[in-house]
C-alpha cells in the first residue's frame, strides 16, 4: 500500500480529534451545567466528532497515487531547524539582553546562517538598523522597551 | 446613506488618511512583489502597525496594502515570472511572454489600468450593494447568523482547490478547535489552558495570521532553498514604452469590462476570492475569443493579460461585501482584516453601517483613492520599486522574521508569544508539506467564537432543540446553501475518482487476464 501525503494528514489529524476530545471531556463545569442546552464542553465535543469524521473520510479518500507520497529529499531542515532556534534565542535574549542588543544579535545571526559572511554586511545590516528600530519606538513612538535583566542586575539601568 | 457616505468621504480625504492609503499601497507593492508573499502575509505584517491607529486609518491603511500587494504581485508575475501572490498566477501566462518580447512596460500599464477599472467598477458596486444588503441583514437573528457562519466556513470548501475539500474542511475544524482555547466567554471556564497563565486569554489573532502566512511562507522558502538563487536580474531600460494604441485600448476595452463584473461578482461569493476569479475570467476570455485570439492566449495576448488582472482586482472588492455586511470574510485576506477590525473593538456586520458609518464608508471610499493612488503614484514609480526585488535574499529573510516576530511582540510584551509562533510555525509547515490549505484554519479560527455565540443563543433560546435551523425560511435558506457548498463538491470528488478507479479498471484488465494465465 502506497502511503501518500493525503493519509498522513488524515492520520495526524485524526489522532489530534481523538485527543482534543479527550481533553474536551476534562473540561470541568459548574454544577448544573450539563442540564443546559449549550455548556463549555459543547462546541469542543462537537468539533472532535467532526474533525474525527473528516480525517476518517479523508482516509477513505486518500489519494493513493505514488505522485502524492511525502518526499523530503532536497529540503534544508537543518538551516529552519537553526533558524527557529535563533527565533527562540531571541524570545529568551530579549529578557536578558533587552531589544536593541538582541535585535542586532538576532539579525546578523540570521544573516550569517543564510550564507552571508561579509563582516562590514553583517555589521552594517544589524546594528544600525537595531539602533534606528530601537529609536523610533522609544523615542518617536514613545513605547517602553524593558533595557534587560542583565543590564538591570549588573550595570543598574 | 448620503450622510454616511460624506461622513465617509470627509474621514478619507483627510490627509493622514490619505497618507495612510499611499503608504499601504507602497508598502503592499513592495511586499507583494516577493514572490511567496501575498496579500495575506502584507496585511499580517502591517497589522501591529496599525493598532496604534484609530479604525477608519487603520483598515484604511490595509485597505490599500491589499490593493498594492495584488498589484505588486502582477508585477513580480509580469517582470520575473515570480508571481507575488495566488491571484497573479494568471497575470504571468500572457504577462511574462510579452516581457519577453521586450513590452513589459506595456504589460504593467495594461496590468495597472485594468486594476484600477476592475477596482473602480467594483468600488461603485459596492458603494450601492453594501449598503443595501446591509439594510436587509439587520432583520437577522443569531439562528441566521450561526447559519451564515456555517455558510462561510463550508464555502471555503467548496472553492478550494482539487482534491483538497476535505483537508479545507479539516483546516476549518482546526482553526475552529484552536479559537476554542482559552476562559470561555459565556461561562468564564478555562478550556485546553492546561494551567498556564499565557492561555488564559487564548492565541492571539495576530499570532496565528503572522505564524501561519508570513512566518511560514519564509520558512518554506528557506526549506526549498530558494534563498540561495540569485537575485532577479532585471534590465530597467528594456521595459518599453508604457503607452498603449488606441486599437489596443478598444480592444482591451470590453474584456475589462466582462471580467471587471465577472470578477466582482465571484468575489462576493464567501470563499472564492480573487484567485478563483482570475482563473474564471481567464477561462471566459479565452472561450469567448476567436480562434486566430485564442491561439495567441498563452503568447502575450492583452486580452489574456486584461482579464485576470481586472477581474481580481474587482473580486478584491467583492470580497468586502460579505465582510462589511454580514460579518463573514469572503477570503483569507478579508478574513486578516475582520480579525484586526474585532482587535479595534468593531464588529462587522449589519450594524457596521449603522454604527459606524465613517468605518464603513471610509473604508469604501478609500479603495477608490486606493485605485487611483496605484495608476498615478505606483505606475510610473515601478521601475524604480522594482529594483528592491534585487536585495539579496540572505538579507530579506531575516528581515521579515524579525519584523513578523516583533510585530506581534510590540503588541503582547511576552517573550512567550514568540515561542508560540514557533510552535505554530512548525506545524503549519508540517501540514503545507502535506497540502494542507491555511486559509480556511485562519477563517475557521477567526469566526469560531462568533459561531459558538449564535449557536449558544439560538439553541437557549429554542431549549435545546435545532429546530431553529428549519423554522425561520431565511435560516433554512442559507443551510440549505450550506449544505449544496458542502456537498456539491463531494459529490464531484467522488464522481472523478469512480471515473478513475473506471479508468484504471479498464487499463488492468489485461493485466488481470495474463496473471490469470500465469
Amino acid at each position: 500500500m502506497t502511503v501518500t501525503k493525503d493519509h498522513i494528514g488524515g492520520l495526524v489529524f485524526l489522532c489530534f480529534s481523538v485527543v482534543y476530545g479527550y481533553y474536551a471531556n476534562q473540561i470541568t463545569l459548574f454544577p448544573g451545567d450539563e442540564y443546559e442546552p449549550f455548556h463549555a464542553k459543547y462546541l469542543p465535543l462537537s468539533l472532535a466528532i467532526l474533525g474525527i469524521l473528516f480525517s476518517v473520510c479523508q482516509l477513505v479518500t486518500a489519494s493513493k497515487s505514488s505522485k502524492d507520497r511525502l518526499s523530503l529529499t532536497g529540503y534544508d531542515f537543518v538551516l529552519v531547524a537553526k533558524l527557529l532556534v535563533l527565533m527562540v534565542l531571541f524570545a529568551i535574549s530579549l529578557e536578558w539582553l533587552g531589544f536593541m542588543v538582541s535585535t542586532a544579535l538576532f539579525l546578523s545571526g540570521g544573516y550569517w546562517l543564510l550564507g552571508e559572511r561579509r563582516p562590514k554586511i553583517l555589521f552594517l545590516a544589524s546594528v544600525p538598523f537595531a539602533v534606528g528600530f530601537w529609536f523610533v519606538l522609544t523615542q518617536l513612538l514613545e513605547i517602553y522597551l524593558a533595557p534587560g535583566r542583565f543590564f538591570m542586575t549588573f550595570i543598574g539601568s | 446613506m448620503f450622510d454616511g457616505m460624506m461622513s465617509g468621504l470627509t474621514t478619507a480625504v483627510m490627509p493622514f488618511n490619505l497618507m495612510m492609503v499611499i503608504i499601504g499601497c507602497f508598502a503592499g507593492t513592495f511586499i507583494g512583489m516577493l514572490p511567496g508573499l501575498g496579500p495575506i502575509s502584507a496585511i499580517a505584517l502591517m497589522i501591529p502597525i496599525t493598532y496604534g491607529l484609530d479604525p477608519s486609518s487603520g483598515i484604511i491603511l490595509m485597505a490599500g496594502v491589499y490593493y498594492g500587494a495584488i498589484f505588486g504581485g502582477s508585477t513580480s508575475s509580469i517582470l520575473i515570472n515570480a508571481p507575488g501572490c495566488a491571484s497573479t498566477v494568471v497575470t504571468a501566462f500572457d504577462g511574462y511572454p510579452l516581457a519577453q518580447k521586450k513590452q513589459a512596460g506595456k504589460a504593467l500599464a495594461l496590468a495597472a489600468y485594468s486594476s484600477f477599472t476592475g477596482g473602480t467598477i467594483g468600488a461603485l458596486v459596492l458603494l450601492f450593494a453594501a449598503p443595501a444588503l446591509a439594510k436587509v441583514s439587520l432583520s437577522f437573528q443569531s439562528s441566521d447568523y450561526f447559519a451564515l457562519m456555517v455558510l462561510g466556513l463550508t464555502a471555503v470548501a467548496a472553492f478550494s482547490g482539487k482534491g483538497q475539500v476535505l483537508k479545507a474542511l479539516m483546516m476549518t475544524v482546526f482553526g475552529l478547535m484552536i479559537a476554542t482555547v482559552g476562559i470561555d466567554v459565556m461561562s468564564g471556564i478555562p478550556r485546553y489552558t492546561f494551567d498556564n497563565v499565557n492561555l488564559i486569554d487564548g492565541i492571539s489573532f495576530l499570532l496565528l495570521a503572522m505564524a501561519t502566512f508570513a512566518l511560514t511562507e519564509v520558512v518554506m522558502t528557506v526549506l526549498r532553498g530558494e534563498h540561495k538563487q540569485k537575485e532577479p536580474q532585471m534590465d530597467m531600460d528594456s521595459l518599453g514604452s508604457m503607452k498603449l494604441s488606441k486599437e489596443e485600448v478598444k480592444h482591451v476595452a470590453p474584456t475589462i469590462g466582462r471580467s471587471s463584473f465577472f470578477g466582482f461578482l465571484v468575489g462576493v461569493l464567501p470563499g472564492a476570492g480573487a484567485t478563483i476569479a482570475s482563473f474564471l475570467s481567464y477561462g471566459m476570455e479565452r472561450n469567448l475569443a476567436s480562434k486566430d485570439e485564442k491561439a495567441k492566449f498563452g503568447k502575450g495576448a492583452l486580452r489574456g493579460l486584461a482579464a485576470p488582472e481586472s477581474a481580481n482586482n474587482a473580486a478584491s472588492t467583492g470580497s468586502f461585501v460579505p465582510l462589511l455586511t454580514l460579518g463573514i470574510p469572503g477570503s483569507g485576506t478579508t478574513a486578516i482584516m475582520l480579525g484586526a477590525l474585532i482587535a479595534y473593538g468593531i464588529q462587522p456586520g449589519p450594524r457596521l453601517f449603522v454604527d459606524h458609518p465613517d468605518v464603513f464608508w471610509s473604508v469604501i471610499i478609500s479603495m477608490y483613492f486606493g485605485n487611483i493612488v496605484l495608476l498615478i503614484l505606483n505606475l510610473p514609480l515601478i521601475p524604480y520599486i522594482s529594483r528592491l526585488l534585487v536585495i539579496p535574499r540572505p538579507i530579506l529573510i531575516p528581515l521579515i522574521l524579525f519584523f513578523s516576530i516583533t510585530g506581534v511582540y510590540l503588541v503582547s510584551f511576552n517573550t512567550f508569544d514568540i515561542q508560540m509562533m514557533v510552535i505554530i510555525t512548525v506545524i503549519a509547515t508540517f501540514l503545507k508539506l502535506l497540502n494542507f490549505p491555511m486559509a480556511p484554519m485562519l477563517l475557521g479560527f477567526i469566526l469560531g467564537d462568533i459561531l459558538e455565540k449564535n449557536l449558544s443563543r439560538s439553541l437557549t433560546l429554542s431549549d435545546g432543540s435545532f429546530a431553529f435551523l428549519w423554522e425561520r425560511p431565511l435560516t433554512l435558506t442559507i443551510m440549505i446553501f450550506a449544505v449544496l457548498a458542502l456537498m456539491l463538491p463531494m459529490f464531484t470528488m467522488l464522481k472523478e475518482k469512480r471515473q478513475q478507479a473506471k479508468a484504471a479498471c479498464a487499463t488492468e484488465e489485461p493485466q488481470d487476464d495474463l496473471d490469470v494465465s500465469k
